[in-house]
């Protein structure tokens, strides 16, 4: 950490002025430095050429500090993984913050180092931002929104329009498991073994897989909020398809599993980081999950179910006991039904 | 026809009879009498229901209308009827005639499967008869109806009979005006009807020997492979059924093995109503249910707790932890073979796996049951209708009857108390569908002239259940030829039902109406005792375990006033036209969504949270993780219940009754076998109670009464002494507030009025002082929403002119 002559961020942060630049130059620039960002220019210029992908996220958690990572982390993973699953390369990120005062240098500076090894590991610079500061009370301490850009795989086709019938659905890995690290903390849940945040950047494993088999891979998708349950319906609502998946085939930690029944929830509709679901075609499916799992983050890849022409608009899933149960979208919060 | 020298003149008179008249013999009947009276005419079904055609003199046309009226059919049940002058027409004699064509729009009462007749059953037996053995003897009196009809009108060709030509004797007897067979669209016989085919579990068809005649060796050899223990799916009225020796345990605890269904109780079919009474308690009531068309399984006390019985050999795998039972006789020629044979009692319990609808398809069937069963019983005879077996009971003090499950034999019309002749008439081409609610999931449909009912069609969450309840409504819109003009809905969004009419409301711009659970409770038990007319007040005691509120909460333990005088009418919050909520449980923490309804051990810590001196009582029942959680999670948590359901769930975990339930209801089941081993032991007079004799503060104080039964527990009264006193105690909560609201009228529905035990200790201690008003052919739980809904919209429309009315909801 820099030495700097204050150590919890006030408002003077944000009003453009001398506490302002001391906290960009020595703070954060110095840290991310880029030849970009180093121009200290309004925004960036660069040249990037053929097909782009850009998108953008805004990240609002707590607690800010969670096991298996913070919230710098996620927000450059959450939009690397964005731009990853439009099959594209993610090239430059822009980063912004809103702070809440009281917020110590220390906690930011921590997440700022987060961000910077992140972004190096995913391999995309941070190249333009913005910093404002808010009253005490009128945020929780962080707010971070990242937008990306990336160029699109040469081979990918990447759409949910090509999802057809007999397509296989993969999961990359146990599901559930950030939800449910972060709600362990919010509730003050513990484990034998404590759940950690799988959040991750999946752009390497992704790229890797668009290398060998290109647009054989029908759809990505990032089951984040609302989780892999919320993302199937989405698509069969949108495809006007059927999705079948089978219980026993989803990976679930087993002590997320046992957090999830403590807590009432279904592992289906808790969120996840690091995870990605892929629609590819039958053909590949088997050769996909072998090269998957030797992958980084792919370990635990499988096959959950697949495209059907069956019961159109509707995610039915095989349950372990034999019977079918319809995997809704979430409405609102979870009411009790049983009378 | 008021001149009375043209009475005497020939004329033409088209009579028309509509309700329950088809499919029960209703053209033979008229034959006979036409021929008896001498009358030259013709008699015919359409989808109106009966016509019949007399050319004669007015006197005589009278004379038979009359004499048809007075004593109809014995199944029959005429709603409407009509005489008028037409064009006359000339008649040799009196003929019935094939039925025309379908027209849309019906008065028709869809006619329910009866049991077998005891005609039938003494033919069945008869060992020079010509159907003896026939696993499919059937006559005008008896047999499948509902489930086989494909379209209106009732006649062979619309039946999955259809596929089968009569031979020349069943010709004979269907033509011959004297045979009990004439006009019988069911008719066959071993000759030329239905073939059992057996099969085992891997889907082989299982040989025959050639010695007997196939059907005849098919039975002897289920027999035979019952007495091994072997499981049999047999393929009954409404789809299979899986039949085991309920004395062999080992079985038992093999089918519930496979079946996925650990303890929820199964029913029993008795070879006969003697066996059975070795077993079990059987009113005269129940004995007469059990022996009626219907023929439903009828929950009865069993004589498990008696060592001098046989069923203590084998009642713990049937029922664990329960002293009712479910018991049945057999309905059907094919079940009266298999249980005569077999000759001891039988475990019958639908084909399925738990929360999936029945199995009805052969080859579904196969796919499946062979899962559970060794062998697989079926025949060549189309199922169009699924239905599972009925459920009803009667409590045990009043013989109240209390309708469980309506299905096989009850359903499809509207209830018959109800009178389907009154329902208010429209200009327009009005047709409601309501889609009733979630876990007990039916769907009713109000046509111009008549009321539907579906069946039973289960929990909603089950995508197969899912899929037989699109089934079920799109075989009742085209047995109608009805096209919706409005939709009707619960308030909770969560249920797929609220789902599917908005889809269908969507696409085909049918407007949606959503109705609150409650007000449809109450509208439901209201019509059914044809109250919606009365200007008077009436209290509506509306407990169940999950309804979604109008504030957001989760309501169960309602009450609601219909018609509430214009002076309380200040400040109450209407959920309807002319229904108010006046007053409910005092709110306690619905926490972990469904969870808590599995669990009543999240009941019981819920109630308690207010008073961690006792959490002692509860904290054991969690594992360390669990409590340091829950507590947590109780603190912060936001949503509310009123639920009496719920209450039953605590006070049944703090008396250590369970604490995790295995079927749903269980809970309350196990806490109304405790009070009623009370009450049966002790008389059903109580004069303890958990509430103090004063008028209720502003809710029914529901923590005053949680105190009360854990300051008991910890006295160590008995526990089935608490039971009955908290049975007691919520009489003693409609008897405060009924006082307190001045009203004379109360009518009962929700889930917590399956309960006999509290329905006797109302009808014993209010049922002089007050009009007592339970649910008579519609089950008190969700079953009768979709009834409910439609009577909140014939409800509107009644008082339009009357009120002002809470807007948001109808
Ligand atoms: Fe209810
Ligand atoms: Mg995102
Ligand atoms: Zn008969
Ligand atoms: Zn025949």
């Amino acid at each position: 950490m820099p030495q700097l002559d204050f150590d919890i961020i006030t408002l003077g942060h944000g009003s453009g002025g001398i506490l302002t630049n001391k906290l960009l130059e020595t703070g954060v620039f110095e840290l991310l430095k880029n030849p970009l960002l180093d121009e200290h220019h309004d925004g960036a210029i660069f040249e990037l050429s053929g097909r782009l992908a850009f998108s953008t996220d805004s990240f609002v958690i707590s607690p800010v500090f969670f096991p298996g990572g913070n919230i710098g982390e996620l927000a450059v993973n959450g939009t690397v993984n964005d731009l990853a699953m439009c099959g594209a390369v993610p090239k430059y990120l822009s980063l912004s913050f809103i702070l809440e005062e009281g917020l110590t240098m220390k906690e930011f500076w921590e997440i700022l180092v987060s961000i910077k090894f992140t972004a190096e590991h995913a391999g995309v610079q941070i190249v333009t931002g913005d910093t404002k500061v808010v009253e005490r009370g009128k945020g929780d301490r962080i707010f971070i929104n990242t937008s990306g850009i990336g160029q699109v795989h040469e081979k990918a086709q990447i759409s949910t329009k090509r999802v057809q019938t007999g397509d296989k659905i993969i999961v990359s890995g146990h599901i559930a498991t950030h939800g449910i690290a972060i709600m362990s903390v919010r509730e003050g849940l513990e484990f034998e073994t404590e759940i950690v945040s799988d959040t991750a950047h999946l752009n390497h494993t992704i790229k890797a897989l668009l290398d060998e088999y290109g647009a054989e891979i029908h759809l990505l998708k990032d089951p984040t909020r609302g989780g892999v349950a919320s993302v199937l319906n989405e698509i069969v609502r949108d495809t006007r398809l059927g999705i079948n998946i089978s219980q026993k085939s989803i990976p679930v930690l087993e002590e997320v599993y046992g957090a999830c029944e403590l807590l009432g929830l279904d592992p289906l509709y808790v969120a996840n980081e690091g995870v990605f679901i892929a629609f590819v075609s039958a053909e590949i499916a088997d050769d996909f999950v072998k090269k998957l799992q030797k992958l980084e983050h792919g370990q635990h890849a499988a096959v959950i179910g697949e495209v059907t022409t069956e019961h159109p608009k509707q995610v039915i899933l095989q349950s372990q006991i034999g019977g079918r149960r319809v995997v809704n979208m979430l409405v609102g919060e979870q009411l009790p039904r049983i009378c | 026809m008021e001149n009375g020298s043209f009475a005497h003149s020939q004329n033409t008179f088209s009579l028309r009879f509509s309700g329950l008249v088809q499919g029960i013999g209703f053209r033979p009947f008229v034959y006979q009498i036409a021929i008896q009276q001498q009358l030259k005419g013709q008699v015919s079904n359409d989808t109106d229901g009966v016509c019949v055609l007399l050319t004669t003199n007015e006197e005589n046309a009278l004379k038979f209308l009359k004499r048809l009226i007075d004593s109809p059919p014995t199944l029959a049940k005429i709603t409407k009827y009509s005489i008028e002058k037409i064009a006359y027409q000339y008649f040799e004699s009196f003929n019935i005639v094939e039925s025309p064509t379908a027209h849309s729009g019906s008065r028709l009462m869809l006619t329910p499967d009866f049991s077998l007749c005891a005609n039938c059953r003494q033919e069945l037996h008869n060992t020079i008869n010509r159907r003896y053995r026939y696993p499919f003897i059937t006559c005008t009196q008896c047999g499948p109806r509902y489930s086989i009809q494909r379209i209106l009108p009732y006649d062979r060709p619309t039946t999955t009979m259809q596929a089968f030509k009569m031979c020349p004797a069943c010709e004979r007897e269907y033509n011959h005006p004297a045979d009990r067979r004439f006009y019988s669209q069911t008719n066959s016989c071993p000759e030329c009807g239905v073939q059992l085919r057996l099969f085992k579990s891997d889907g082989k068809v299982v040989h025959t020997m050639g010695q007997l005649n196939d059907s005849q060796w098919i039975l002897a050899r289920i027999s035979w492979e019952l007495k091994q223990g072997k499981i049999i799916a047999v393929k009954g009225i409404g789809g299979y059924l899986l039949l085991c020796d309920a004395t062999n345990e080992a079985t038992v605890l093999t089918l519930r093995k496979r079946k996925h269904r650990p303890s929820k109780p199964l029913a029993v079919l008795y070879p006969t109503l003697e066996r059975l009474r070795e077993d079990a308690y059987i009113s005269t009531q129940e004995a007469e249910a059990l022996q009626s068309v219907v023929a439903p399984i009828v929950l009865v006390r069993s004589k498990k707790s008696e060592r001098f019985s046989t069923f203590w050999k084998f009642g713990e795998a049937v029922n664990p932890n329960l002293n009712h039972l479910g018991v049945m006789l057999p309905y059907s020629p094919l079940l009266e073979l298999i249980a005569k044979d077999f000759g001891k009692p039988l475990v019958a319990t639908s084909g399925n796996f738990s929360g999936s609808p029945i199995i009805f398809k052969d080859d579904q069937a196969q796919s499946e049951l062979g899962q559970v069963a060794d062998f697989i019983l079926t025949d060549n005879h189309e199922i169009v209708v699924p239905q599972d077996d009925s459920v009803i009971r009667f409590s045990e003090k009043y013989g109240q009857k209390i309708v469980i499950r309506r299905s096989r034999g009850l359903a499809p019309n509207g209830p018959l108390s109800h009178k389907n002749t009154e329902i208010t008439p429209t200009s327009k081409n009005e047709t409601t569908l309501a889609f009733g609610a979630s876990l007990k999931s039916t769907f009713g449909l109000k046509t111009i002239d008549n009321l539907y009912l579906s069946q039973y069609l289960g929990d909603l969450e089950d995508f197969e259940t899912q899929e037989n309840f699109k089934h079920t409504l799109n075989h009742f819109l085209q047995l109608f030829q009805a096209k919706p003009t409005q939709l009707l809905t619960d308030a909770h969004k969560g249920y797929f039902s609220t789902q599917l009419a908005q889809e269908l409301g969507k696409s085909e711009s049918i407007p949606v109406i959503k109705t609150q659970h409650h007000a449809a409770h109450f509208a439901a038990v209201l019509a059914e005792n044809e109250l919606l007319e009365t200007t008077e007040t009436v209290l509506g005691v509306i407990w169940d375990g999950t309804g979604y509120g109008t504030d957001g909460q989760i309501w169960g333990g309602e009450y609601l006033l219909f018609n509430p005088p214009l002076y309380q009418t200040e400040g109450l919050s209407f959920l309807s036209k002319s229904m108010a909520r006046v007053n409910h449980f005092e709110y306690f923490d619905a926490f972990l969504g469904d969870k808590m309804p599995r669990e009543p051990r999240l009941s019981a810590f819920s109630l308690l949270k207010e008073f961690p001196e006792y959490w002692g009582l509860v904290s054991q029942k969690f594992n360390e993780k669990e409590w340091d959680l829950y507590t947590r999670l109780l603190q912060k948590n936001t949503l509310k219940t009123s639920s009496v359901g719920r209450i039953f769930d605590g006070v049944a975990s703090l008396l250590g009754l369970l604490d995790k339930n295995h079927y749903e209801g269980e809970a309350a089941l196990r806490l109304e076998e405790l009070a009623g081993y009370y009450f049966n032991s002790h008389g059903y007079s109580f004069a303890e109670h958990y509430f103090q004799n004063r008028p209720f503060p502003k809710t029914i104080p529901t923590h005053e009464l949680i105190k009360g039964v854990v300051q008991d527990i910890l006295k160590d009264k008995p526990k089935d002494w608490i039971a009955a006193k908290f049975h007691f105690s919520l009489i003693k909560a409609v008897e405060i507030m009924a006082n307190e609201l001045n009203t004379k009228k109360i009518a009962f529905s929700g889930g917590v009025f399956q309960n006999a035990v509290l329905v006797d200790l109302m009808i014993e201690n209010m049922g002089k002082t007050h009009e007592l008003f339970f649910h008579q052919e519609l089950p008190p739980n969700d079953e009768c929403i979709a009834f409910g809904q439609l009577m909140l919209v014939e409800n509107r429309k009644r008082v339009e002119h009357r009120e002002v009315v809470f807007e948001n909801y109808i």
